[in-house]
């Protein structure tokens, strides 16, 4: 149903439901705004798309991007009114956030120069795209507005670090000014800081799909983990050879649900073998681990893990902080990974079986293994689609980029891992362990990074489309 | 009272586990039960609910009726409202403040009063007023706050 409505004087008539600022889009006026994105619920946050509304002779003013449509509404967009309250809200805005680029030039537009009210110096708006995207699209929902009042704020719980973030920058490509990249707890990782976490930290030569690498291998050592067990064996190898005292690694603590521990010897490291597709609160720990006084740490983790400590190494002062500290980082290959309930609720619903009793559990050609009591237990991967965590669409990283050593099953045959070297340390951690080599279908791993990849562009599409707009 | 049984916040938990849009009532039965609302309780409904951490702690830093702090056995409510104002209330507070070696928002060491300053409690007549555990004291005197404080242990 279509309704008719006048904008500027203008006839427009647009689809029932949508709201003014729509309709003006298509009438082809611009109204300003900085809280809005058309992929996500309208806030009415930065009050920029204030306009004029006249219905049954009465005046007001309401937020375009949020009002409705009505027949026979009158609208205004550049009353003398509603100038001068934008200009109020952007002098307002510009006193706030005096240094933001984009504050500036919608000020200047509005002849506005120079605040009359005393300059802060704050970067956020509290606009709320960036918990919004979080929340509507990402679905994780790591950072949300927090306190009220004059103390309103952009934060993560109890602001630390975040547990939850996967680092997949949406907030950092919707925020419209700088607060984002400056936050400290989350892990936005754009391009630019993919490619300077790449210079400062990798070395080899830059592969399209692999990213950054020196040596790309198979190989198969003596435990009996995942696969060939070379995450155990690195380890082993790494604590002995004395690169790192401690490591942080995910253990099943309570039948399959799982958790990050800080292991110091080989019995340690021995516990934790095994894969676990779940993604486990890691990040506090590891600050936990540098609070109580450990400096040198193998951390694996998955790409969103990984993007996390890499951001933390590139944010904090970590040298400050903690004088010594020395991180290496051993990414695994993540295509996606489960919510510890739903998993367990599925495996129960399709196979019957506990998967707190599973001995292991595998994701391998598109196939989920469960092995309870020597027996397996299979099905396609994709029959579980709707227990994968939140965010994991929106990750494009299967081989953990920025780690020092990547390893993963893709790739090499039945009961060898794929390792992939990156960077000095994780040369010299490989080189220290003895394992039996062999080859790597570099086209089987390619072909998953590009499908992962795939995905993520597909979700992104959608935000990129709306910041064009 | 400092630490939260997580066997307590489950049962609260359960009685709307599966509904929708319960999260403000449930913190503040936590709030109720509790009278406050531990970073335990908070990891305790995000893995139960499965609604996020950072959801949660929204709704909890929003509402002045949600504390993420422990709270003293009693809470003391000093009236700061217009009329209350009028009549001397802020000698109450500085006197009340003075008594606990506390100030206005924090919790007494030995747990034993949380002090808090509201905006008009509704009964302007008995001013200044000062409520607590929900008991109202008014046309309160310096020299009362004393003998008040002293009923609660």
């Amino acid at each position: 149903m279509a309704v008719k409505l006048e904008i500027d004087g203008k006839e427009a008539e647009v689809e029932k439901g949508k709201t003014i600022l729509e309709a003006a889009k298509e009438a082809g006026i611009d109204i300003p705004t900085l809280c809005y994105h058309p992929a996500l619920e309208p806030f009415g946050a930065c009050r920029l798309c204030s306009v004029e509304i006249e219905k049954r002779g009465r005046k007001k003013v309401v937020t375009a991007c949020n009002y409705p449509v009505e027949e026979g509404l009158v609208v205004n967009t550049k009353s003398n009114g509603i100038i001068a309250i934008r200009k109020m809200l952007l002098e307002l805005l510009l006193a706030r956030c005096p240094e933001e680029g984009k504050i500036q030039s919608l000020a200047s537009e509005y002849g506005i120069v120079k605040p009359r009210f005393k300059l802060e110096d704050e970067r956020c708006i509290l606009c709320g795209l960036c918990t919004r995207v979080c929340e509507e699209l990402v679905g994780v929902s790591a950072i949300n507005i927090i306190n009220r009042g004059v103390e309103r704020a952009i934060g993560t719980p109890y602001l630390e670090l975040s547990d939850d973030c996967i680092g997949c920058g949406s907030c950092a490509l919707v925020c419209p000014t700088e607060a984002i990249k400056r936050e400290k707890n989350i892990y936005p990782t754009t391009a630019e800081d993919i490619r300077e976490i790449e210079d400062g930290y990798l070395e080899g030569g830059r592969d399209e799909e692999l990213g950054v690498y020196s040596d790309l291998i198979a190989g198969k050592t003596s435990v009996d983990g995942q696969d060939g067990g070379m995450v155990t064996s690195l380890l082993i190898s790494g604590m002995e050879n004395n690169f790192f005292d401690a490591a942080l690694v995910v253990r099943r603590e309570e039948g399959y649900k799982a958790e990050a521990v800080v292991v110091e010897d080989v019995e340690g490291i021995r516990s934790a073998r095994g894969t676990k597709y779940l993604h486990v609160p890691m990040m506090s720990k590891l600050m936990d681990a540098l609070k109580e006084g450990r400096r040198r740490i193998a951390v694996v983790g998955t790409a969103c893990e990984v993007r996390a400590v890499r951001k933390i190494q590139q944010q904090w002062d970590l040298e400050r902080d903690f004088p010594g500290v020395e991180i290496i980082i051993l990414g695994l290959f993540c295509f996606e990974s489960f919510d510890y309930e739903g998993l367990k609720e599925e495996t129960k619903r399709k196979f019957g079986i506990d998967l707190d009793k599973a001995d292991k559990t595998q994701i391998t050609a598109g196939k989920y293994i469960v092995t309870v009591g020597g027996e397996d237990y299979t099905c396609d991967v994709r029959e579980f689609e709707n227990v994968v965590r939140e965010g994991c669409p929106y990750c494009d990283d299967f081989v953990s980029r920025l780690a020092d050593i990547s390893i993963g099953s893709v790739g090499s045959s039945d009961g060898y891992s794929t390792v992939i070297v990156r960077s000095k340390i994780g040369k010299r951690l490989l080189d220290t362990t003895e394992f039996i080599k062999a080859e790597v279908d570099k086209k089987e791993v390619v072909k998953l990074v590009r499908f992962k990849n795939k995905r993520a562009d597909r979700n992104f599409a959608r935000i990129l489309e709306g910041l064009e707009a | 009272m400092a630490e939260i049984d997580l066997k307590g916040v489950d049962e609260i938990i359960d009685r709307y586990k599966g509904e929708e849009g319960v999260l403000i009532q449930l913190l503040l039965d936590i709030q109720n039960e509790f009278y406050w609302i531990s970073p335990e309780a908070i990891a305790r409904i995000s893995d139960k609910m499965r609604i996020p951490k950072s959801q949660i702690y929204r709704i909890a830093t929003f509402y002045k009726a949600m504390s993420l702090k422990p709270v003293g056995r009693h809470i003391i409510q000093v009236c700061l409202g217009t009329a209350c104002q009028i009549r001397g209330a802020p000698k109450i507070m500085d006197r009340v403040e003075e008594n606990l070696k506390i100030k206005e928002g924090a919790t007494t060491p030995d747990m034993r009063f949380s002090l808090r300053r509201v905006n008009c409690l509704g009964c302007c007549a008995m001013g200044p007023v000062i409520v607590v555990d929900g008991k109202y004291h008014g046309k309160v005197t310096p020299v009362k706050v004393k003998d008040i404080l002293e009923q609660y242990e």
